[in-house]
């Protein structure tokens, strides 16, 4: 397993190819750093001997944390704190959901469409009004009217909440340097951490039901929020402030006036990432109590329904696509020249909205007609079977989609997870550490190993080496495919003029949605939660290396053209080496979001720390989930730090 | 080039907008040691920067500017001029000296009489214009109206009328970004005149346009000074700009000013090498007045030849002395004060004493 760590004493005689590569990963370090590992390792072994984390070393927390649960449990109707404080949070978030789905439902579906077309018209233009009016329609078609309805409503609350958190806290960070240093770590570390690790505490306290998953929403979807909005207090032109500050304008002057427009990109920005987020945050959170498209899907998939699940998913990935599309192209619109009787606009807009609900509900048809709607699930479940019949296996020469599964568990899965179970558990810590340093700072390296030590104390070594088993194959295959994806976009005009728009749509796709076709494709187990991750983090991988590889200055480029080098030696010798920072980002931006869905995978059969939580949740054992909830969390910081370059760059990352 | 003659005088001596005296601005870990310490403040550059970590942009300024008149700060890049006429509003608060303001005391004044003194005493027009992106035209103009609670409709009014004025007429609704860097300069001018200050302060506001367009703000400048007679402070890098406008010309480096006197003054009797190096390049015809190239008259010189008044230049001597081949005579009011011939202006444009010139000036 040293073989990860070597990198740097790769022997000259190697391809230039080999070396081209390795090279890029070799900081000058490596070399002392494996030769420390390896006497550590020798060491370790004389002294401290094999096998997985010692039981000594474990400090069981179920104890206590199912003592705090029935605590909670017991006082959750008694006890003041709940009482006069998250009493009427839960009730607030109950109220406001209820009177939003209300409006919506008097709204009808008349009013419905209407209002989003209408909106969508003012802020971005004609074409994704009818995009809107189309999706929408699409959503009453297949029979999801009222989850729909129920999605939208939980989630206009959850970000109206979660700007409003997220702008005052980036309001503060903005403005006092302080609040920055301290808040930019926690934010920068909630966004690596997966969706699936918010849902535990929040039913700790709130139990399963609509206020923790909207309050699981909220505090998802707040920290981009947050981020954007100190950014762009901080980032405002220093010429403009100093010009309003020589008109002697106040303090409250010189942010209302000034600093809040000046940073309306990063607002709105914000906004748009906060909405992406609280879509694919609603949509999980039906595992704790959402209901809407989630809760569909989710129900479907656990019943292997495929076609059910997708007549669900649709609607979620055209909201994903219509809300991104939207908001994008009204931040476009921003630059642009001021829009003039932007007021009659939006009159307008009112005025037809109401005329539209009136005439629905004069006409009394507000909820989607039932003769309107097209059940895809039968014909769906039928291909499905059809494709198990066909697909699954014996297919000559290519074999079947589930032979492919089952041997990707055999021969990667399998040997993967039982090496690193075998591994002596300070073998794990070592390399953990090491790769950190080789890559990041002493910094990342201490909180990498320190994280992965608190998940073997928390006495679920096993499975989180499971998890990482998942993850780590996932993101071999990312990285494979990947960087060859986003070096040949980048050096291919056409294809990367192809794959902007396919990148586009699967970068803003919520998580969730991923699992429907692995389950339809391979059935459930591990290797459909590996097929999800691969396809939820290769875009963002794409385009990542894309970027860096363009991105190389093409005087260095041209330097090696004219000193006769081939394509290959240009790609090996200058390109990749040049864009290591960008691949690095890369690496690190794949394993967070590979964990991600490998997590998630726990609701289709990937096991591990995943189902830990999906069945502590389900089972109403708080302490089984929370422990694999905190090693979820753990783990996550571990790969994020063993992967963080010493400079984060804040390139396109996605949603995460 | 030609020299605007507008050199009018200010009317009256002593009364003077801004009194700066002893004023030092450090940049850097504690930096009141650096005026405190004369063994500090006399270091060069690098050295201070070596034992104290600190970088001194102004370094023991005093000068006056005086009602109505064009105060010219010109020096080169790092000289310390942004410093400076920032350090006038508290922009940058200066490390130590004083600055007054018609007498009142600036740096002593809490934040609200501050306020007070930037939207209506003093305002500023920035080299890179500084401008809110997401407002109109009309609106940046009246952002200074705004910022001082004036009404919606009157602020814009007035900010329509000074649109008007610095010939932005049909752009009121354009966004900064839709106009030239000429157009938007305008836009920085018309904000800092709408408030209708005491003293505008300019930093540089043309460096960053070309130079046609450069010539036509500069003139706009002028003229605006003519037509409404306020006090200016006006940075610049360039010797020519400063020539032009400038009733008085304050030339700084390293923080210092070394030298400070009109553009007569500087060009014909430069204070040091520097300054001699400095203006080596100017055509000394067109800024010098004939004043320098003058010598008593000679009994009969007294009625013959082209007569000139005391601020003519030099050029224009040239001209009438080489049109008529006669010597030319300086008058004012009717009194023959001297006479100019050749030896005198070719003394002058070679840059050379002239044994005859000086004694009556
Ligand atoms: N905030 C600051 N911190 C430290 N040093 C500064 C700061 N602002 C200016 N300086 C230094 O003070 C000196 C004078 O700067 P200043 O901007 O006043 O020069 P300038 O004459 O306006 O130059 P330019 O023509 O380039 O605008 C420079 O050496 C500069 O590096
Ligand atoms: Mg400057």
């Amino acid at each position: 397993m040293t073989a990860t760590v070597t990198p740097a004493s790769a022997r000259p005689s190697s391809p230039a190819a080999a070396r081209g590569v390795l090279r890029v990963f070799a900081g000058h370090r490596g070399r002392l750093l494996c030769a420390g590992t390896a006497v550590a390792l020798v060491l370790g072994a004389v002294f401290l001997g094999g096998g997985g984390w010692p039981a000594s070393l474990v400090a069981d927390p179920s104890g206590p944390l199912d003592r705090a649960g029935d605590w909670i449990v017991d006082n959750r109707d008694g006890h003041p704190l709940f009482l006069y404080f998250l009493g009427h949070i839960s009730n607030a978030v109950v109220v406001s959901v209820r009177a939003v789905y209300l409006a919506l439902l008097a709204l009808g579906w008349a009013g419905v469409t209407a209002a989003a077309g209408l909106v969508a018209w003012r802020v971005a233009g004609v074409r994704l009004a009818l995009t809107s009016v189309a999706a929408i329609a699409v959503c009453g078609l297949l029979g999801m009217w009222v989850p729909t309805l129920q999605t939208l409503a939980l989630m206009v609350v959850a970000v109206a909440a979660s700007v409003l958190l997220g702008g005052l806290l980036g309001l503060t960070a903005g403005l006092s340097d302080r609040m920055g240093r301290i808040l930019r770590p926690v934010l920068d570390t909630m966004q690596v951490l997966p969706a699936f690790a918010y849902l535990l505490p929040v039913v700790l306290v709130f139990g399963i039901g609509v206020p923790a998953a909207v309050l699981a929403t909220v505090v998802y979807a707040a920290p981009p929020m947050a981020r954007l909005t100190a950014l762009g207090l901080r980032g405002a032109d220093a010429g403009v402030m100093e010009a309003v500050a020589s008109l002697g304008a106040t303090g409250r002057q010189r942010l209302l006036t000034a600093r809040l427009p000046l940073a309306r990109k990063e607002l709105l920005l914000g906004l748009s990432q906060s909405i992406m987020m609280a879509l694919g945050m609603a949509v999980i959170a039906s595992v704790i109590g959402a209901g809407g498209l989630g809760d569909r899907v989710y129900q479907a998939l656990a019943s292997v329904d495929v076609g059910a699940a997708l007549a669900a998913g649709v609607p979620i990935v055209l909201l994903a696509v219509v809300l991104d599309r939207v908001t994008g192209a009204a931040g476009e619109r921003l630059g642009a020249a001021p829009a003039r009787r932007a007021g009659t606009g939006w009159a307008v807009a009112l005025v037809v909205t109401a005329v539209v609900a009136g005439a629905g509900r004069l006409s009394g048809r507000l909820s989607w007609p039932d003769g309107w709607t097209v059940d895809i699930a039968e014909p769906v479940n039928g291909a499905v079977d059809w494709m198990t019949a066909h697909l699954y296996s014996g297919v000559p020469l290519v074999g079947g989609t589930a032979d492919w599964a089952a041997r990707f568990t055999t021969w990667v899965l399998n040997p993967l997870r039982d090496g690193l179970q075998w591994l002596p558990w300070w073998a794990v810590l070592l390399t953990v550490g090491a790769l950190a340093l080789l890559i990041g700072t002493w910094r990342t390296a201490t909180t990498a190993v320190l994280a992965m030590a608190a998940i073997g104390a928390l006495g679920v070594w096993d499975p989180a080496l499971d998890t990482l088993s998942q993850v780590l194959a996932a993101v071999a295959v990312t990285l494979v495919l990947g960087f060859a994806l986003g070096v040949a976009a980048a050096r291919s005009t056409r294809l990367g003029r192809v794959l902007r728009p396919v990148l586009d749509v699967f970068q803003t796709l919520p998580q969730f949605v991923y699992l429907i076709p692995v389950v339809a494709l391979f059935g459930v187990g591990r290797a459909p939660a590996v097929a999800a991750a691969v396809v939820y983090a290769l875009p963002a991988v794409v385009r990542i290396t894309a970027q860096g590889v363009l991105a190389v200055d093409p005087a260095a480029l041209e330097s090696s053209r004219s000193l006769g080098a081939t394509g290959r030696q240009q790609l090996f010798q200058v390109q990749l080496p040049l864009a290591r920072p960008a691949l690095l980002l890369a690496v690190n931006q794949g394993v967070v979001l590979v964990l991600a869905v490998v997590v998630i995978g726990g609701l289709v059969g990937g096991g591990a720390l995943g189902y830990d939580a999906v069945f502590g949740l389900a089972q109403g054992d708080l302490a089984t989930g929370l422990v694999a909830g905190a090693a979820i969390v753990c783990l996550g910081l571990a790969l994020d730090r063993v992967t963080q370059p010493t400079e984060r760059r804040d390139l396109a990352r996605k949603g995460a | 080039m030609t020299t605007t003659p507008h050199t009018a005088p200010p009317r009256d001596a002593t009364e003077s907008v801004f009194s700066v005296r002893d004023l030092w601005k450090v940049f850097g870990p504690k930096a009141e040691r650096v005026p405190a310490d004369p063994e500090l403040g006399a270091l060069g550059a690098t050295e201070l920067r070596e034992r104290t970590g600190c970088t001194a942009a102004v370094r023991d300024v005093s000068f006056d500017v005086r009602k109505g008149e064009v105060f010219v700060v010109m020096g080169l890049s790092g000289s310390g001029k942004s410093t400076l006429v920032r350090c006038l509003t508290r922009l940058i608060e200066p490390t130590s000296g004083t600055i007054a303001i018609d007498g009142e005391d600036v740096l002593s004044m809490d934040s609200g009489r501050l306020r007070e003194l930037r939207r209506h005493r003093a305002a500023m027009v920035f080299q890179h214009f500084g401008l809110l992106p997401h407002r109109t035209v009309l609106d940046n103009v009246a952002y200074g109206l705004e910022i001082q609670g004036v009404g919606r409709g009157e602020r814009r009014e007035r900010a329509a009328e000074f649109v008007t004025k610095v010939g932005l007429d049909g752009m009121e609704h354009r966004r900064p970004s839709q106009l030239s860097g000429g157009q938007r300069q305008r836009v920085g001018l018309a904000r800092a005149l709408a408030v209708d200050p005491e003293v505008l302060l300019f930093d540089e506001p043309f460096s960053a346009l070309d130079p046609l367009i450069r010539r036509d703000m500069q003139e706009e400048v002028v003229r605006l000074h003519r037509e409404e007679g306020r006090t200016m402070v006006f940075i610049t890098h360039d010797l020519n700009e400063a020539l032009k406008l400038g009733d008085r010309i304050a030339l700084m480096r390293d923080g210092r000013v070394v030298q400070l006197g009109t553009p007569e003054e500087i060009v014909g009797e430069p204070a040091d090498e520097y300054v001699r190096d400095f203006v080596r390049d100017v055509p000394r015809e067109q800024v010098l007045t004939v004043r320098s190239a003058m010598r008593p008259a000679l009994a009969g010189e007294y009625e013959a030849g082209p007569a000139l008044a005391p601020t003519a230049t030099v050029h224009e001597a040239i001209e009438a002395v080489a049109r008529t081949g006669a010597n030319a005579r300086i008058v004012e009011d009717g009194r023959c004060l001297g006479v100019v011939d050749h030896a005198g202006l070719l003394g002058v444009v070679a840059g050379v004493p002239v044994t005859t010139g000086r004694a009556v000036a």
